[in-house]
């Protein structure tokens, strides 16, 4: 499909500058938030007017955005939650009163994106995908079809949440987060249905060309379904369709600690990882939207080091090089996909 | 193709409004806002609990975006005779969009943000997927499923997204389209930003006030030449483009740079020239700022336009359903051989001279032009031939 050529990501771990996956920083009341950097090369005027999603969004960008990207590619679920809530909020409290449009601005969804064209002055592609969990996901099949169009671009591709006090608390109510407040150690040995609340934002230059890449993603597919026997059916016939050049040495599986998943996950385990090496994620990142950004960030840095931190690990197979990594993200359930990135 | 908006609830009705320059905006009826009897909207007339009732979906999630997007979803996939098995097939796509999804729900989402306990049964409806999420359940649409939001040019970029999937053979059919439905939230949003008239619409004039919130929803089924030898063909879509004015969050350059770039790029797609395009269906939104900017970049790139007119005069504007809506007007003016005037003009922008369409008129159409451009820059054209 295409190559990744750089990569950055703002996420609650080490993982922007001075970056060190050894260290899993510990949850918050069942939330993992971004390590926000200092922003340096965003004006202060403009940094202090930005909400939280603008901002790493924005700020992951700014070091790819150096390159020239022909085109701006972002998948948020929510976007700018935070100030589309405090917006929300004076509607109400203040019957809707005349009210500052700072808020509304900043919470459409398409402001990252929007942000991002605007600091660098890019006239060309811009778009916001919020398809919730396959956000991301249509972004790279997005990102795909465009570099199949012009194959000489190079685009911008990304995907950002934030966890806002609302989106928490609505999330919260529907059953998607634990009761019980856990540290995400924990996150995969206690029993409990939901799983903890994170964001984070990663940011890919991508383009057709093979030489010095970090990574290739070489397929994706998404489904939506609940049914375990399609999601199993599929998975297959996607090894099947893309086993020419080997298959993966690496399941990176997006558990997330909500036992009312773990079947999915077994199956796909079974199918896929008999005799390889399994990790997972979301101890470090949370669970959120557009958690397969922060998975294929990961496994860019897996293919790029040769190394898996060891609170990740599940399970090692025969080999530890690795060379291809199949994600399988799920998310309440209903929305699943296959991605496969190799070196 | 489908479509429901203030001046209709199929495309017959949609059709024949536009011919007999029927104006759907008027006084805010289906919920209580502090603006209803201060700003005139262009409101679909019927109750959620109506539309509930024609389409059987009683589901206790369900807002009224999606009630919307499923009447014109399902208009759209009848005249497309798309039956459950097509449907059904990995190569069938669905690809929506909308900016206000189920925040329609202002309420229901204050209390359910700001609450610890006991929420409402709106909490999984309320994000921009929740809309795609619930036809594709429907409908069992099992291809490419995707929500864009891209501010007013959202439905736009979805037309051009399903129909860049036909083309590198990642889907054999799409459907397409967009939704938005009223809300306090949009309201109060476009309120704050001093671009809602009090007064109905007049886009293109020199003392325009602004523009007026309407709702609505169009889908339209894009398959390729080959695939629908035997079936009735509206138009085809020739030309698209999405550039970004990178300019400022909520209004467009004075020199129209997103605008120019996004129509020119579609007439690159299309292998048109300016003087192929025999009509633009214009974003014409009403504000002072669009549309200035819009016939600056219409005579940058055509020196003297088209015929050209916005039917926002008709039916407000509709958001992330506008280029959705629009695109069938635009292929309806196409199919009949008609153009549709911009209603409530006067006076033309001083410095600018340009006169839209006044008239209904009967005329042959060969390439219409139709521009969807939104807040962040976000710039969108597309081009429909006749087949």
């Amino acid at each position: 499909m295409f190559y990744i050529h750089q990569i950055t990501c703002i996420s609650p771990q080490q993982t922007f500058s001075d970056i060190d996956l050894n260290i899993l920083n510990d949850v918050a009341d069942n939330k993992l938030k971004v390590i926000e950097p200092s922003y340096e090369g965003i004006p202060l005027n403009i940094l202090r007017r930005m909400g939280k999603a603008v901002r790493i969004g924005v700020g992951s960008a700014l070091p790819l955005i150096k390159q020239k990207p022909d085109g701006i590619i972002i998948g948020t679920a929510n976007g700018g939650m935070e100030d589309c809530i405090k917006f929300l909020n004076q509607i109400i409290d203040y019957n809707e009163g005349m009210l500052a449009p700072g808020n509304f601005v900043q919470s459409t969804t398409n402001a990252v994106a929007a942000q991002i064209g605007l600091m660098s002055r890019n006239t060309g592609y811009n778009i916001t995908h919020v398809h919730r969990a396959l956000a991301f996901e249509n972004a790279m099949l997005d990102a795909a079809m465009m570099l199949h169009e012009n194959p000489s671009a190079n685009y911008l591709l990304g995907g950002l949440d934030e966890i806002s006090a609302y989106n928490y608390n609505i999330d919260y109510l529907s059953g998607a987060y634990k009761k019980e407040k856990i540290s995400n150690k924990d996150l995969f040995t206690i029993d409990s249905p939901g799983s903890i609340a994170g964001e984070g934002s990663a940011m890919f230059l991508v383009n057709k060309f093979s030489k010095n890449a970090i990574a290739e993603i070489e397929a994706l597919q998404t489904l939506h379904t609940d049914d375990i026997d399609v999601v199993k059916n599929q998975l297959q016939l996607f090894i099947e369709k893309n086993n020419a050049s080997g298959k993966p040495d690496l399941l990176l599986s997006g558990e997330n600690g909500d036992n009312r998943l773990t079947d999915y996950y077994t199956e796909i385990e079974n199918e896929v990882a008999k005799n390889i090496s399994v990790a997972r994620f979301k101890q470090m990142s949370g669970e959120y939207p557009t958690a397969s950004a922060y998975a294929v960030w990961l496994a860019c840095m897996i293919l790029k080091d040769q190394n898996i931190p060891a609170h990740a690990v599940k399970k090692i197979g025969e080999t530890k090089k690795y060379e291809r990594i199949f994600i399988y993200n799920n998310y309440k359930g209903t929305q699943h996909s296959f991605i496969l990135v190799s070196k | 193709m489908g479509v429901i908006s203030a001046i209709g609830n199929s495309v017959a009705e949609n059709h024949v409004s536009l011919t007999q320059q029927k104006c759907g905006i008027g006084k805010l009826e289906q919920f209580p806002s502090k603006y209803a009897a201060t700003l005139p909207f262009g409101e679909v007339k019927i109750s959620n609990e109506l539309l509930k009732e024609k389409l059987r979906a009683y589901d206790a999630d369900v807002t009224r975006t999606t009630l919307l997007a499923l009447h014109a979803c399902k208009e759209a996939i009848d005249d497309a005779h798309l039956d459950p098995e097509i449907l059904s097939l990995y190569d069938t796509a669905l690809i929506g969009a909308t900016t206000v999804g189920g925040m329609c729900l202002t309420d229901e989402l204050y209390h359910d943000a700001n609450k610890d306990e006991g929420g409402s049964e709106y909490l999984l409806s309320y994000d921009c997927a929740s809309v795609n999420i619930y036809l594709q359940k429907y409908f069992s649409i099992n291809g490419v499923i995707n929500t864009i939001n891209t501010a007013c040019s959202s439905s736009a970029n979805s037309i051009m997204y399903g129909a860049r999937l036909i083309k590198q053979g990642l889907a054999k059919r799409a459907i397409v389209g967009g939704v938005d439905s009223l809300a306090k939230f949009t309201i109060n949003g476009f309120n704050a930003l001093h671009i809602l008239s009090d007064e109905i619409c007049t886009p293109f004039d020199q003392n325009r006030k602004g523009l007026n919130l309407g709702e609505g929803a169009a889908f339209l089924v894009l398959e390729k030449e080959e695939d629908c030898a035997t079936k009735k063909i509206y138009a085809e879509l020739t030309g698209y483009c999405n550039s970004n004015d990178a300019f400022h969050p909520s209004s467009l350059s004075d020199n129209g740079d997103g605008p120019y770039l996004a129509m020119k790029g579609a007439l690159d797609i299309a292998k048109l020239s300016p003087s192929d395009i025999s009509f633009i269906n214009a974003h014409g939104t009403g504000t002072e700022n669009n549309d200035l900017t819009e016939s600056q970049a219409m005579i940058r790139l055509f020196d003297t336009p088209p015929a050209f007119a916005s039917t926002k005069s008709n039916i407000g504007h509709t958001l992330g359903a506008a280029g959705a809506i629009e695109a069938v007007y635009s292929i309806l003016g196409i199919a009949n051989g008609e153009v549709y005037p911009n209603l409530h003009f006067k006076e033309p922008i001083e410095g600018k001279n340009l006169v839209p369409v006044l008239s209904y008129t009967k005329t042959a159409i060969q390439h219409v032009m139709s521009n969807s451009f939104g807040f962040g820059g976000n710039c969108s054209s597309l081009i429909f031939s006749k087949s």
